[in-house]
Parts: structure tokens; C-alpha cells; sequence
């Protein structure tokens, strides 16, 4: 079967626009990377806020992070570029719309790990006479972000794959490359372009699974009761 | 006359409508280790727990060097700099060695160079033996080991009082004796402690004042020979002897 696949199928066609596929590739790292980060800058003052803030202020960060999550991210996606027109630049929307529903899903993967880590340690912070902030900021914190990397190894991936959605509001990200390569009428050969989509989706998740996994152990303490 | 180091005047807490501590008095002079005594449930803790301010009080005085430090104005963080805390359950930082446990109270909240803060942490962790561990992480400690540097950590701040908090009711029996041996070294010292324990080996030999504390009241004081010996109050002696029999049987 495997090599019939190979024998008949247009691979050639694929080696010769491997350029522009990486090219989208490029662009999908590119994507992810900002709205990852847009997502732990907003997501993670969120989740602390819903552990340490205030009521009202905790109340408000759960019926936002709710509201996000309860949305479809093509939705989100519609709304803020066609609805709402948030910018004219289709890529900085992606980052808005991924950066936004990713906020609301890492604000949770940190309010759990912040909770996780127990009162005793907070409290001991402060009998040394560190301020709240101090004690969360150098104590809780170290141990929950520890805590966090599985959870924040999915979201990684499942954000990285979501990128692909980009492509209805246009940017030659990925999917979109592969898209047109096949919809240009140039060649027939979907399977083969899809086929190394996905193969290049796959080695960026593992690839970024993998790196995680190594600053995890290397910042890794050992675990018991202390 | 020279100030007590610590003064509790008429001290009230309650929890709901439980009145845990129902008027409580006590003085302590610099150099005193008190040992308060009393069924589970009788307030020790939360009595210790007010004095650094972990605990908030409903009325009544605490006093340190004649200052009140239980207004809405007192910095907590400047009172909490002289007034360290030993916890039952170690609360050791776990994503750090015994060294930096030590140190992050000094280079944080003191200031203090983190080459100068690890010379005096590797000098406290040698007063509490533990100066071969210092690399160690927490969970790679015995209960006994964690406790010591829990006190390592609680002297790394210089302060002029040190609470114990049943220091050592969550350990192995085997694993007790270091650290009571320890906490004697500083009585020993000079060092100011007020300590709720039930240790008696410590209460006896360490101890300059047991307090005995019951249903949120004081109702004895005195130096542990009179106070074990010739106890005043029925209540005390009942537990005293309740105490002896437990002490026998295990």
C-alpha cells in the first residue's frame, strides 16, 4: 500500500513547492508563538487574580474567561475581524482571537496550579516577614509554574493546531499554503500536500513538547512533603 | 526597671461565635523560653499565632519592647522581622535547598548581598548541624533534618523572640531528640522563645516558665519545677497526670 502511495502519488509536486509550504510553516510558528505569549501575559495575571484577587475582580475575570471559553474560536475569529474589525491586519487579529481563548484556558491551568501549592508555604513566606506579594511572587509561583507545564504543554499543541482556523480570514499560514497549492489547479496530488501538512504540524507539536519537557526537568525539584 | 520583651494584655480571639482565647495575660523578658502547655484544643496556637500576627486578635494588647504591635498601623512585615516562627508542619520552601530556605528571608526581605547571606545561612545550618545538607531540597530531608532547618531558617532574620509551634508533634519519636537538643542549644544562647510543646524532656531542662492553658484561659503559671511538681490548680494537675500516663505508655 505504502509503496503503491509512493510510486503513483505526485510527490514531486510536493518537493517542489516544499519552499512555500515552510514558508507557511513559518508563518504558523510565527502565530503561535505570539499568541501563546499573548495568552500567558494575559492568562496568567488572570488566573492569579481568580486565586488572590478580589471579589469583584475575581468575579469579572470568570464571567470574561467563561465567556471565551464557552465561544468557538471561529466565532471569535469572525466577530473580531468581520464583526468588530478590531484591526485591518488579519494577522494581528489571529493573535488577538488565539491570544484571547488561550488567555482563558492557561488562566486555568494556573489558577489549578496556584492552588495546588499549599497555604503552609505561603504563610511560612510571610512569618519571614515577606509582604503578599513577595510571598506568592517568590515562593508560590516558582512551585506552581512547575506544576503547570502539563497542562500548558496541551495548550501549546492544541493552540499551535488552531492556527490552521486563521485560514478563513486569509493568512498564508500552513494549511492555507497547502490550500491554495492544491485549489490553484496545479496539481491533484491533496492527499500528498495534506498528508505533509500534517507531518509538519506533527514535528512542531513534538518538537515544542519535547523542549518542554526538558525545562521541566531541568528545573524540576525533588517531590514530598516539606 | 527594664521593659518586658513581650507583654499580652487581656488578648481575646474568636472564631464565629467560639471564643478561643477569653482574656489571656502574659509577659516575657528577653532571654525567658516559655513553654505553653494545654489540652488540644485550648488555644496554644492560636495564642502564639497573634503574637507575629498570622492570627488577627478581636481585642485586648500585644506589646513588643513596650510598642503595641496590634494596630491597623503596625507594619506586620517589621514585626514579623523580629519575631521568627518554627511550624509544626516544616512548611519549608520545597523549590528550594536548605540553604536557599536560609537565605531568601535575608536577601529579600533584610537586603542583604547574597554572598553575605549565604555565609551567615552556611553558619546557621552548621548551628543546627545540617551545614553537610545544605544543597539538599526538602524533600530529600527526614522530618528531624527539615525541622532543624526550620529553625536555621527562622534564625536567619535575627529576631529578638522565636515562636515554636509544636515543633516537633509531627515527627517519628526516634527523630525528636534532635531536635529538642537543638532548641535546648538555644535556650542555652540566650535566645528569647515562646514554645508550645508537649516535649517535657525540653519543658524541664530548657524552660524558664511552663504556662498552662485551658479553655482559653491561663490557668497556672509558674517555673517548671513548681508548676510540674506542686501544681495550684486541679485542672493542671489533671493534665499533668493524664500527660505522665501518655508518656508512659508510649
Amino acid at each position: 500500500m505504502a509503496a503503491i502511495l509512493l510510486q503513483t502519488a505526485d510527490w514531486l509536486f510536493v518537493v517542489d513547492n516544499l519552499g512555500l509550504l515552510l514558508g507557511g510553516a513559518a508563518v504558523t510558528i510565527a502565530l503561535t508563538a505570539a499568541s501563546i505569549l499573548l495568552g500567558f501575559a494575559v492568562g496568567f495575571p488572570a488566573g492569579a487574580v481568580e486565586v488572590y484577587g478580589s471579589d469583584r475582580a475575581r468575579r469579572l475575570v470568570e464571567q470574561v474567561g467563561v465567556a471565551l471559553r464557552g465561544t468557538p474560536l471561529l466565532v471569535i475569529i469572525m466577530i473580531l475581524y468581520f464583526g468588530l474589525s478590531i484591526s485591518s491586519s488579519a494577522f494581528v487579529t489571529a493573535v488577538i482571537a488565539l491570544g484571547l481563548r488561550s488567555a482563558a484556558y492557561q488562566s486555568q491551568i494556573f489558577r489549578g496550579a496556584l492552588q495546588s501549592v499549599d497555604d503552609g508555604q505561603l504563610e511560612a513566606a510571610r512569618a519571614v516577614a515577606m509582604s503578599r506579594f513577595e510571598a506568592i511572587r517568590h515562593v508560590v509561583v516558582p512551585q506552581a509554574l512547575r506544576r503547570s507545564v502539563p497542562g500548558f504543554q496541551n495548550e501549546f499543541t492544541i493552540v499551535l493546531k488552531d492556527t490552521s482556523i486563521a485560514i478563513v480570514i486569509g493568512i498564508g499560514e500552513l494549511l492555507t499554503t497547502g490550500q491554495n497549492l492544491y485549489e490553484g489547479g496545479q496539481s491533484t496530488a491533496a492527499l500528498e500536500i495534506f498528508l505533509v501538512v500534517s507531518l509538519v504540524y506533527f514535528v512542531l507539536t513534538f518538537a515544542t513538547n519535547r523542549s518542554l519537557d526538558r525545562l521541566s526537568n531541568y528545573y524540576a525539584v525533588p517531590e514530598g512533603t516539606t | 526597671m527594664t521593659q518586658p520583651l513581650l507583654s499580652i494584655d487581656d488578648l481575646h480571639k474568636s472564631y464565629g461565635s467560639e471564643e478561643v482565647l477569653e482574656g489571656v495575660g502574659l509577659e516575657m523578658d528577653k532571654g525567658d523560653v516559655t513553654v505553653l502547655i494545654g489540652p488540644s484544643g485550648s488555644g496554644k496556637s492560636t495564642l502564639l499565632r497573634c503574637v507575629n500576627r498570622l492570627t488577627e486578635i478581636n481585642s485586648g494588647r500585644i506589646a513588643l519592647d513596650g510598642q503595641d504591635v496590634t494596630g491597623a498601623d503596625t507594619d506586620v512585615n517589621e514585626l514579623r522581622k523580629q519575631v521568627g516562627m518554627v511550624f509544626q508542619d516544616f512548611n519549608l520552601f520545597a523549590h528550594l535547598t536548605a540553604l536557599e530556605n536560609v537565605t531568601l528571608g535575608p536577601k529579600k526581605v533584610l537586603g542583604m548581598d547574597g554572598a553575605d547571606a549565604e555565609e551567615a545561612g552556611r553558619t546557621h545550618l552548621e548551628q543546627v548541624g545540617l551545614l553537610e545538607q545544605a544543597d539538599s531540597y526538602p524533600a530529600e530531608l527526614s522530618g528531624g533534618q527539615k525541622q532543624r532547618v526550620g529553625i536555621a531558617r527562622a534564625l536567619a532574620m535575627d529576631p529578638e523572640l522565636l515562636l515554636f509551634d509544636e515543633p516537633t508533634s509531627a515527627l517519628d519519636p526516634e527523630l525528636v531528640g534532635e531536635v529538642v537538643e537543638v532548641m535546648r542549644d538555644l535556650a542555652a544562647e540566650g535566645i528569647t522563645m515562646l514554645v508550645v510543646s508537649h516535649e517535657m524532656d525540653f519543658a524541664r531542662s530548657a524552660a524558664s516558665d511552663i504556662v498552662f492553658l485551658d479553655d482559653g484561659e491561663i490557668v497556672e503559671h509558674g517555673p517548671p519545677e513548681q508548676l510540674f511538681q506542686n501544681p495550684t490548680a486541679d485542672r493542671t494537675e489533671q493534665f499533668l497526670s493524664r500527660l505522665h500516663a501518655h508518656e508512659e505508655t508510649a
